[in-house]
């Protein structure tokens, strides 16, 4: 096991080098740089700008000079924020969205999988319809519509959260984005547990463990439902990039402070540092949650450690 | 004697979006212990799914009537919790295929060991010890490093081996082998029988041996019951029916068997036809189409499995032969 963690821990590296080299010239084909906007700039003025932030240089040297810095875990200055090093605006952004997005996952993996459990002890029973027909509703609608939606009803009517905005440390601000950021993946993870589970009880060795008169509460956890959960651990993958760009929609309908916005703004504004810095920071959690999911493969699945 | 394992009249339905498919019909079987009873068939005769209503391991859409009781307890109840004390523990099963039949993601040791938790109320470290005795009993190899392995490190013969250390775990009365050589090589199959035969000697157990195998059946079986489209076409000693068979049906599977006392290449004999489908049984006897000696009878009226002299047959036209040997 450890020998396959490590290997897949190295694996990570080069995904990451080619993530950050291939971003890095892309942004740069988009016409415009980062002083074109507003208020033309004398020639002068944008020549010596550029000059002092590098951006004359050619660009490989400007992506050595970048790479030199990230090692050294600088992200550079920030070309429209002028105050700010592109490693203050995550950090002040970050931990918001790191809040949100990884309490979404965490809630729908705690809910969606005992919801596809039960969906699928109860197959074609009224629960297992009525659990699939609120998942197929949750994968269905946008969280631009939800959000608000749940605004109107627990913010605005019952008062139970409040409608949107953010006070460090108060969580309570946190339950309505979460929910409305997790509901599609709750959704998409019961769906997934439940047609899995229902094929895993179907094999021999589930009709093994009921032939050892096992009660049915152990058959079902102990046999059945850490193979069957091979197909959720897949997701979570894709389930944090759905996450993260979710969290950009649930960011700006709830008022959070989270770091969504300077990727978008960051974009706009051809601020280079700023929108590198945050698909160095969102490739690299993707990737990390990425590997967790591998980990936890190996340990649901003995077979994968040895290939 | 009073038997271990008394079955009655049972009959497996299975319901299908055509309609409902009868499985198995009228069975009926005394075991007494110590006894091994071999189950004859074609593939779709209803041997396992006979036994595997006895268990409580059909499927889903599987609707069982009968009785099966294991001494005192009726296993076609409805009562999850009686059946759940007997199974692993007085009464046991091994499957067809061991590759799939053991849980991928558990240790041997765990998988053998559960039933004994569960049954005897061993501690873990017991439970370890108790399942190494098991693993040395079924002539695994290096029996101490396989508790800690995984299915998946094992050989087809060595899960089965795994699986018969399971089934016996709690020292069942009855063993219930479902096919358990078919998914495996020739002298892995020998092997395996040999141990089955002498586990059931030395512990008294009784035993099914559900196979398609007569070869297997006459190696160990006291008694044979031979299946025919889902009942139970004829039943008796072990000799009896094989070297004096009364349904034609038996006798066409005894002489479809290779023989290696005849050389050259003498073809190999084959039932005609083919084995018919649950969904549309024949009229009359099941066999009739099949069969060389069928007459209008056969085809109209089903014969009853008609008992004498320690045998039963369900034939209009059975075989007689005075003395066989």
């Amino acid at each position: 096991m450890l020998r396959y963690a490590l290997r897949r821990i190295f694996g990570v590296i080069p995904t990451l080098f080619i993530i950050i080299a291939l971003s890095f010239f892309v942004i740069r084909l988009a016409p415009g740089g980062p002083f074109d906007e507003d208020q033309t700039l004398p020639p002068e003025v944008k020549a010596n700008l550029e000059a002092a932030y590098g951006l004359d240089k050619p660009l490989p040297e400007q992506f050595v000079r970048y790479l030199g810095g990230l090692a050294q875990g600088d992200f550079g200055p920030s070309y429209k924020f002028k105050d700010f090093t592109v490693t203050e605006l995550i950090a002040q952004g970050l931990p918001v969205s790191l809040m949100l997005g990884l309490s979404a996952v965490l809630l729908a993996l705690l809910v969606g999988i005992p919801l596809g459990t039960l969906a699928a002890l109860r197959q074609n029973s009224p629960t297992d319809y009525g659990i699939m027909a609120v998942a197929v509703l949750g994968i269905a609608l946008p969280s631009f519509v939800t959000g608000p939606l749940f605004a109107l009803i627990f913010g605005l009517h019952l008062r139970w959260f409040p409608v949107a905005g953010w006070e460090a440390g108060e969580y309570r601000y946190l339950v309505l984005p979460v929910i409305t950021l997790s509901l599609p993946v709750i959704a998409y993870i019961a769906r997934l547990t439940r047609g899995s589970l229902l094929e895993v009880l179907r094999t021999n060795f589930v009709r093994t463990a009921r032939a050892k008169g096992l009660p049915e509460r152990q058959v079902i956890l102990r046999h059945a439902l850490r193979p069957a959960l091979l197909p959720v651990v897949s997701y979570l993958g894709p389930a944090t990039a759905f996450v993260i760009t979710g969290s950009l929609v649930v960011e700006t309908v709830f008022g959070l402070p989270g770091s969504g916005r300077y990727l978008v703004q960051g974009a706009i504004n051809r601020d280079y540092t700023l929108v590198m810095g945050m698909i160095v920071v969102y490739g690299g959690l993707t990737l990390t949650l990425n590997l967790l999911a591998d980990l936890l493969y190996g340990w649901l699945d003995p077979r994968v450690r040895y290939d | 004697m009073s038997a271990v394992l008394s079955i009655r009249d049972l009959a497996v339905r299975f319901s299908t979006p055509d309609g409902v498919v009868p499985a198995v019909n009228e069975f009926s079987l005394e075991l007494a212990p110590g006894e091994c009873v071999g189950i004859v068939g074609e593939s779709g005769a209803g041997k396992s799914q006979s036994f595997l209503a006895v268990m409580g391991l059909l499927a889903g859409n599987a609707s069982v009537s009968g009785s099966a009781r294991l001494g005192e307890t009726e296993l076609l109840g409805n009562d999850r919790e009686a059946l759940n004390a007997v199974r692993g523990s007085k009464l046991a099963m091994i499957f067809q295929d061991p590759m799939t039949s053991l849980t991928p993601h558990l240790r041997v040791v765990d998988q053998i060991g559960e039933s004994l938790v569960r049954h005897r109320g061993l501690s873990k470290a017991q439970a370890r010890q108790r399942a190494l005795e098991l693993l040395r009993l079924v002539q695994v190899t290096d029996a101490e490093r396989r508790l800690d392995q995984y299915p998946h490190e094992l050989s087809g013969g060595m899960r089965q081996r795994v699986m018969i250390a399971i089934a016996l775990a709690c020292d069942p009365t009855v063993l219930i082998a479902d096919e358990p050589t078919t998914a495996l090589d020739v002298t892995i199959q020998a092997q395996i029988l040999a141990l089955l035969a002498q586990l059931k000697r030395e512990r008294g157990m009784s035993m099914v041996l559900v196979t398609h195998d007569l070869g297997v059946v006459a190696g160990i079986a006291d008694r044979v019951v031979v299946m025919y489209g889902g009942r139970i076409v004829e039943h008796g000693a072990v000799k009896d029916i094989l070297l004096a068979p009364q349904h034609p049906y038996t006798r066409a599977l005894l002489a479809s068997m290779p023989r290696i006392d005849e050389v050259g290449n003498a073809p190999l004999q084959a039932i005609g036809g083919q084995p018919p489908n649950p969904r549309r049984l024949p009229n009359g006897c099941a066999f009739h189409p099949r069969c060389a000696l069928a007459a209008d009878r056969c085809a109209n009226e089903r014969p009853a499995l008609n008992v004498a002299a320690g045998r039963a047959v369900a034939c209009h036209f059975p075989i007689r032969v005075d003395a066989h040997d």
